[in-house]
């Protein structure tokens, strides 16, 4: 096996990139693809909590890097999805007991036992984000319709170009009633000033929060709109990039569409 | 109609201080300006010998050899001292300087212009020792830097630091301007307010702030008499 390492990042903290990791993991895996979902968010982690595997840990990313488990040992998988594994952050440790180097030459084992390994990387642009993208292939970029996180984006982009990794963007959090009114940044504008290829568009969703407290995938719940949309990204990341982007519609442009119908729009 | 006065001969002689000027024509041919020159030093006799020669062209270009061939000449038959071309009168001369920047700019100048292209991102720097062109654009949180002007062919989101450390001359040009701050020498002004008109404009310093214009309303540089290296 030849997998590819594509790292999840952002700048900004609470943007999703947990949530992105969890759902796009489980997506690829849904499709038949051998996943590695990898939580380098050391001391803060989380993902095994969003994926309700919490309470099965016995090793951690961080004694598979520095060998004191085998991969399969430290490796948990997940309770629904056949072949997605995850491999949670060490609790106690410091992100800075991980080098680049270690990450490098872990990536080349992994690489050979999985199709895909998702690294959800912490906040910020530090020890942590260079540990996660270290042996990057490929990487996602999650940004929020807010100022702030276009700025912070825009900043790793400029990181993850100059090591040579081309990264595609997924906005996430997306109120379309608010983008309708003029209070919330569109995808149009983000685009405009991060000028990278765009995987996918994720809004603002209770699903995501339900599917948190109860365990049970994102993508598997029937009526999520941002589980479907995550499904897309993972199928637009595992080459089928002819499905097309969806714009998340709210209920303002609803009703404005039936108002045009009887001639009552503009 | 010709005529034989003085001031059109073409080579005249007059005193001057301590020495003698020449004024000549140096697209006559070379032996008529010898005779010339014969006819008007002989008379001089002893007057000529070690005397100070400076050759005047006037507006033609004077050549160096063709200098360097009459003060032999001149040294060898009348015993003058020296003879030497007037001095070309460099930068005083805006007719000078137009010829020079029209003509024939690109043979004096090694270019001072950084050209670039693609897209300055948050958290980058971009320094120019003298004129920035950017054919892209600068994302809020890029900032751009540069000894004299600034130009980007794209939008300018971000900070844009011209003139430094300390030429007020100096714009901060954009296709779409809505810098976050502008800087020109020392002078720092916030960027406008939001807003979604996309058209040229300029940033320069009047009576010490920094003004911000419709570049093609303003056409500042479109009213010079002819262009100038800048
Ligand atoms: N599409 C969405 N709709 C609603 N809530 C969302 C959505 N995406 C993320 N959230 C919520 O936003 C919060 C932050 O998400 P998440 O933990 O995935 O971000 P993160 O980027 O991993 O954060 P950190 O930087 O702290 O690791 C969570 O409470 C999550 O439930
Ligand atoms: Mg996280």
């Amino acid at each position: 096996m030849d997998g590819k390492i594509i790292v999840v990042t952002s700048g900004k903290g609470g943007v999703g990139k947990t949530t992105a990791t969890a759902s796009i993991g489980a997506a690829l895996a849904a499709e038949g693809k051998r996943v590695l979902v990898v939580d380098m968010d050391i001391g803060l982690r989380n993902l095994d909590v969003v994926m309700g595997l919490e309470n099965r840990i016995v090793f951690n990313v961080v004694d598979a890097v520095k060998g004191k488990c085998r991969i399969n040992q430290a490796a948990i998988k997940d309770r629904r999805i056949e072949n997605l594994y995850l491999l949670p952050a060490s609790q106690s440790d410091n992100k800075d007991v991980l080098i680049p180097e270690d990450m490098i030459r872990f990536g080349a084992k992994i690489r050979s036992e999985f199709d895909y390994v998702l690294m959800d990387c912490p906040a910020g642009i530090e020890r942590g984000f260079e540990n996660s993208v270290a042996a990057a292939d490929e990487a996602v970029v999650i940004c929020m319709p807010e100022v702030s996180s276009v700025r912070d984006a825009d900043r790793v982009i400029g990181l993850l170009y100059a090591r040579d990794i081309t990264p595609k963007l997924v906005v996430n959090r997306i109120v379309p009633d608010m983008v309708a009114r003029g209070d919330m940044l569109s995808h149009e504008d983000i685009v405009d000033v991060l000028s990278i290829d765009l995987l996918g568009l994720v809004p603002m969703d209770d699903h995501v929060v339900i599917s948190t407290n109860t365990g049970m995938p994102l993508i598997m719940q029937k009526d999520s709109k941002a589980g479907q949309a995550f499904r897309r990204i993972a199928q637009r990341l595992n080459g089928n990039t002819d499905i097309p982007i969806e714009i998340p519609q709210g209920q303002g442009r609803f009703w404005k569409r039936i108002g045009t119908k009887f001639g009552l729009g503009k | 109609m010709e005529t034989t006065d003085q001031n059109n001969a073409p080579v005249r002689l007059k005193g001057m201080g301590d020495g003698l000027c020449v004024s000549l024509d140096p697209d006559q041919p070379r032996a008529f300006i010898r005779s010339e020159l014969t006819r008007l030093f002989q008379p001089l006799k002893h007057l000529a010998v070690n005397a100070r020669v400076i050759l005047d062209f006037g507006e033609a270009e004077g050549d160096e050899g063709l200098v360097d061939e009459l003060g032999v000449f001149l040294k060898e038959n009348f015993g003058v001292g020296s003879v030497t071309q007037t001095p070309k009168r460099r930068g005083s001369s805006e007719d000078f300087v137009r010829r020079r920047d029209v003509d024939r700019s690109w043979h004096h100048y090694r270019s001072d212009v950084l050209m670039l292209t693609g897209r300055v991102r948050s958290g980058q720097k971009v320094t120019a020792r003298r004129h920035l062109l950017i054919l892209g654009d600068v994302n809020p949180g890029g900032e751009v830097v540069a000894g004299g002007d600034i130009l980007i062919m794209g939008s300018l989101a971000g900070t844009a630091i011209a003139g430094q450390p300390d030429e007020v001359d100096t714009i901060v040009l954009a296709l779409d301007f809505r810098p976050t701050q502008v800087q020109i020498g020392s002078v720092v002004a916030a960027g406008p307010p939001p807003s979604r008109r996309r058209f040229p404009e300029y940033a320069h310093v009047e009576g010490g702030h920094i003004v911000v214009e419709n570049y093609m309303k303003a056409n500042p540089f479109g009213r010079m008499p002819w262009p100038e290296v800048r």
